[in-house]
């Protein structure tokens, strides 16, 4: 099929290359409207406590100030910063401003004022008096008897165990390794800071511009907590600057709503470095304990994890975040029985949620490392057993009995040995020296978009033909910069044969474009993708009814050839689409454009086989990773370069996961301060040249192909730089990240 | 206080506060936006620009301390609306993603080359140190600067 293809799968820079080297794309914080006013949050100093007493006279008094808010004079409606649906289960425990502050970092009060610089000179003026409460730092702390409850209901705010299959009979003679591997809090890292504008017309209509993942689970969660109706609400997506997960649930658009109606002016909020990372979203931390057993020969006979998750302060998207959690191991491995129990606990600490591959991350590190450790117990290459028991091509998985569709993680795994030279470096002696050295593999199962027997997944798109033969997908698209947009305009240009110059495609306004969940659940290129296929098919079929129209021909008659509309009995008789169009209008008075709906019938696997080679010093416990080799099943590159940049971006993140990342709390419970001082994100001499190898084929419903990348590339990453580590320097090692201070203590 | 400053070849007499950084007086009183904040404590590289053909984290310095220098932003790269081989090479090898660590990205390789124009992978690796970027893994962004250092670059893509 590729060679059919005339765009798609080719090189392509993203749309807006252009704008971001020079300096023009205009992010959230570049904005500004007549009128705008700045606002400054007052940030909860303690972990637990309730606001005893706000005095804001001071702060009030300075010129420039225009309102202090607190809970005193703010909605105290619990909401969800997660809903997207209305009708969506999620635990709504969080109030604009808190009374009960139930995390460092909680929304105590904000100052809204005339210059970013009176708001932040003003905040500091506020006294605010807090009657302390015990922190509760851990989920095992949370869980313990008579641990002080942190919302009504208690600490525990969700215990469930997923369960399918049977183990066959024991024969006495499998081996069970049982691994307790502990992943910390992480901060998304996108260089962009959370950033949010909204104004309130005299009208009463709200405006929000907000780099956000949904703008349609945006205008829920505000239009619901301000009790507007959706119509009143409109929310533009804007250029953002990175995301990861952490800018899909509604951290600042709720409170910069509600200041903006208040006022009626718009206001402005943007979060500082330190600020987002400790009172946004982190990455929740979990241990995940895996019994794995096996037979004599490595074949899996009964996998059981138990998580426990700490969702921090409140619930937000954690029990669906666990849920998913679940659903990736059976989709990587053949197992007979399969057992997951979950709790999820609130703690007194940052608010966990989203982060790329949604548990996918989480749940594939202990289960990859446990691997690593049943292969050393069988004494069995880590390649050799993970082929033992990897699903094959259209398997369905056990859990839920989805189909896998075209699942090729196998060959993935085979070719990236070969590739990586897997059998001779594995075989290598680590060193007895200082430096160490040691290659390490794992393999990851993700998803294509949201489709389940619980939930639909479909996108709904318009494409309108111009008179000069160029076209407009209108589209609720959110870019996050990876290039969802360029995808989309190479989908549409490849299947109306037109050049990819010739596609305008919009991204989401929650009043003029059509309805779509967001970018985020690896479905934008699978299910919105297949959208803009499919409407650009319905646009062609269009453009044939009115050509039979205006040619007096029956439609079964025509078709495209070579750039124009010719009937089949006539050659050299037809259209071009562009005068079709402009006789469209001219004679027959029509707009030539379409509407269609997706609807995904399918959620197929997406899979990913990583290779590590690592360098260790054993005498500052420093590890560098010196080699990798990522590949990855993706069905189809739509675009090249951009699929082979998210791999390697990927990478980056998951050597960080490994190695470095964590946001850590001192023993208050405050985040360590110092922003990324203190987190350290991989930087240019820290990493590899990522090397990338793409598994395509046929065989799956996505766009010629195509499936997701931007979450299935970090699946991955941290076991294979783990059981790197671990195979140098023959430690067990699990409990992230592998800082040096943990590396030096296991080596003693 | 009025002080003067030259941003991309034009002049500037601008009033600050003494404690405005230099991308405050860059962003909010030139609006040249651009140049972007993303950690200001001169940790993540996203406010690099030139002054006086050095890399310098704009959120570090004060905006008086730009008294009298020559600053090259983001925005001064391109000349007579056209985009400088560096930008170019950016945009060729896909080392562009969500773009905001670009700018930044973008004036520290300038930087490089404007000292050493014919740098080694290791000696761009050491100069984009201050530079994080979280889309792309950086492989991208050393091609395109090998590239526009007009020696002949690795695989863009990374393919193995």
């Amino acid at each position: 099929m590729t060679d059919e293809l005339r765009v798609v799968g080719r090189d392509h820079p993203i749309a807006d290359a252009a704008l971001k080297v020079s300096g023009a794309l205009v992010y959230a914080t570049d904005m500004r409207l007549p009128r705008m006013l700045y606002a400054k949050l007052l940030l909860s100093p303690i972990a637990h406590g309730r606001v005893a007493h706000i005095d804001a006279t001071e702060a009030l008094a300075l010129p420039g100030v225009v309102a202090v808010f607190s809970h005193e004079n703010a909605p105290q409606r619990l909401y969800s910063r997660y809903r997207l649906l209305p009708d969506q289960d999620c635990p709504e425990d969080e109030p604009l401003f808190a009374e009960t502050v139930r995390f460092a970092g909680d929304r105590v009060a904000a100052v809204v004022a005339e210059g970013l610089d009176i708001a932040a000179a003003a905040v500091r003026l506020l006294r605010v008096q807090y009657e302390e409460l015990p922190a509760v730092l851990t989920a095992e702390e949370a869980l313990r008897e008579g641990a002080i409850p942190i919302h009504p209901g208690g600490n525990l705010l969700s215990e469930f165990e997923h369960a399918a299959g049977e183990r066959p009979e024991a024969r006495g003679n499998e081996v069970t390794v049982t691994v307790a591997t502990s992943l910390p809090r992480a901060h998304h890292a996108a260089l962009e800071p959370h950033s949010c504008i909204a104004d309130c017309d005299a009208s009463g209509k709200l405006t929000m511009w907000s780099p956000t993942q949904s703008v349609f689970g945006a205008r829920t969660v505000v239009a619901d907590l301000l009790g507007l109706s959706y119509s009143q609400v409109r929310v533009i997506k804007v250029p953002m600057g990175g995301s990861f997960g952490g800018k899909q649930e509604f951290t600042l658009e709720p409170v910069t709503a509600f200041m903006a109606m208040t006022l009626r002016r718009p206001v402005r909020l943007a979060l500082e470095r330190e600020e987002c990372i400790s009172s946004t979203m982190v990455r929740g931390a979990s241990t995940s304990t895996v019994r794995v057993t096996a037979d004599p020969a490595g074949v899996l006979k009964d996998l059981e994890v138990d998580t426990l998750f700490d969702a921090g302060a409140y619930g937000t998207s954690s029990i669906d975040y666990v849920d998913m959690m679940t659903k990736k191991l059976t989709r990587l491995y053949r197992v007979p029985q399969y057992r997951h129990h979950c709790r999820v606990v609130y703690t007194t600490t940052p608010v966990a949620g989203g982060c790329r591959a949604w548990g996918a991350v989480d749940i594939t590190a202990p289960m990859e490392i446990a691997m690593d450790r049943l292969a050393g117990r069988l004494g069995m290459d880590p390649v050799e057993l993970r082929l033992k028991n990897l699903v094959e091509p259209f398997d369905r998985e056990l859990l839920t009995g989805a189909e896998l569709g075209d699942a090729r993680i196998r060959e993935c795994l085979v070719r990236g040995a070969e590739a990586f030279r897997w059998d001779e470096r594995v075989q290598q002696d680590p060193g007895r020296g200082r430096y160490r050295r040691g290659v390490g593999v794992a393999c990851g199962a993700h998803k294509n978009g949201m489709l389940s027997d619980t939930f639909p997944d479909f996108s709904t798109m318009t494409l309108k033909m111009n008179e000069d033969g160029s076209v407009a997908l209108g589209a609720s698209l959110h870019e996050v910069g990876c290039g969802a947009v360029t995808a989309m305009r190479l989908i549409v240009a490849e299947e109306l044969g037109i050049e990819p110059e010739m596609v305008s495609v919009t991204e989401a306004d929650s009043d003029l474009t059509p309805y779509d969940f967001g970018c985020y659940g690896s479905r934008v290129t699978y299910v919105c993708g297949a959208a803009a296929r499919q409407t650009a098919v319905a646009l062609k079929e269009r453009l044939l009814e009115v050509a039979a129209v205006l040619m007096g021909r029956p439609v079964a008659e025509l078709c495209f050839r070579g750039g124009r509309i010719e009937a089949a009995s006539a050659p050299g008789e037809g259209l071009a689409p562009a005068e079709a169009v402009m006789a469209a209008k001219t004679v027959l008075h029509e707009d030539v454009s379409v509407q269609s709906t997706h609807q995904a019938t399918s959620n197929p696997g997406a899979y990913s086989a990583q290779f590590a080679e690592v360098v260790v010093d054993t005498w500052t416990g420093l590890t560098r990773v010196t080699d990798f080799l990522a590949v990855g099943d993706v069905g189809r590159a739509i675009n090249r370069a951009m699929v082979v940049g998210q791999y390697q971006g990927a990478v980056q993140m998951g050597i960080g996961f490994a190695l470095c990342e964590e946001v850590g709390l001192d023993t208050a419970g405050r985040v360590v301060p110092g922003g990324f001082k203190q987190y350290h994100v991989v930087n240019t001499p820290d990493m590899p040249d990522v090397k990338v190898i793409l598994v395509e084929h046929d065989g799956d419903d996505g766009p010629y192909g195509a499936k997701s990348v931007g979450e299935i590339s970090v699946v991955p990453t941290v076991p294979a730089v783990v059981n790197a580590v671990n195979r140098a320097l023959g430690t067990s090692l699990s409990d992230l990240p592998l800082t040096p201070a943990k590396v030096v203590a296991a080596l003693r | 206080m009025k002080m003067s400053l030259t941003v991309n070849g034009t002049r500037h007499e601008v009033d600050v506060r003494p404690t405005a950084r230099l991308i405050d007086v860059l962003r909010d009183e030139l609006g040249l936006t651009g140049t972007k904040e993303g950690c200001g404590e001169g940790e993540c590289g996203a406010c690099t620009v030139l002054v006086d053909g050095k890399a310098v984290a704009s959120c570090l310095m004060l905006a008086l301390q730009a008294c009298g220098k020559e600053v090259t932003t983001v925005e001064g790269l391109a000349h007579g609306g056209e985009l400088s081989l560096l930008q170019r090479q950016f945009i060729a090898h896909g080392a562009v993603q969500c773009g905001f660590c670009t700018p930044g990205m973008l004036m520290s390789a300038q930087a490089l080359l404007m000292e050493n124009p014919t740098p080694s992978a290791d000696e761009i690796r050491t100069a984009l140190a201050g530079n994080l970027c979280r889309c792309t893994g950086y492989s991208a962004i050393i091609a395109a600067i090998r590239a526009a250092s007009g020696r002949e670059a690795d695989r863009a893509d990374g393919s193995a």
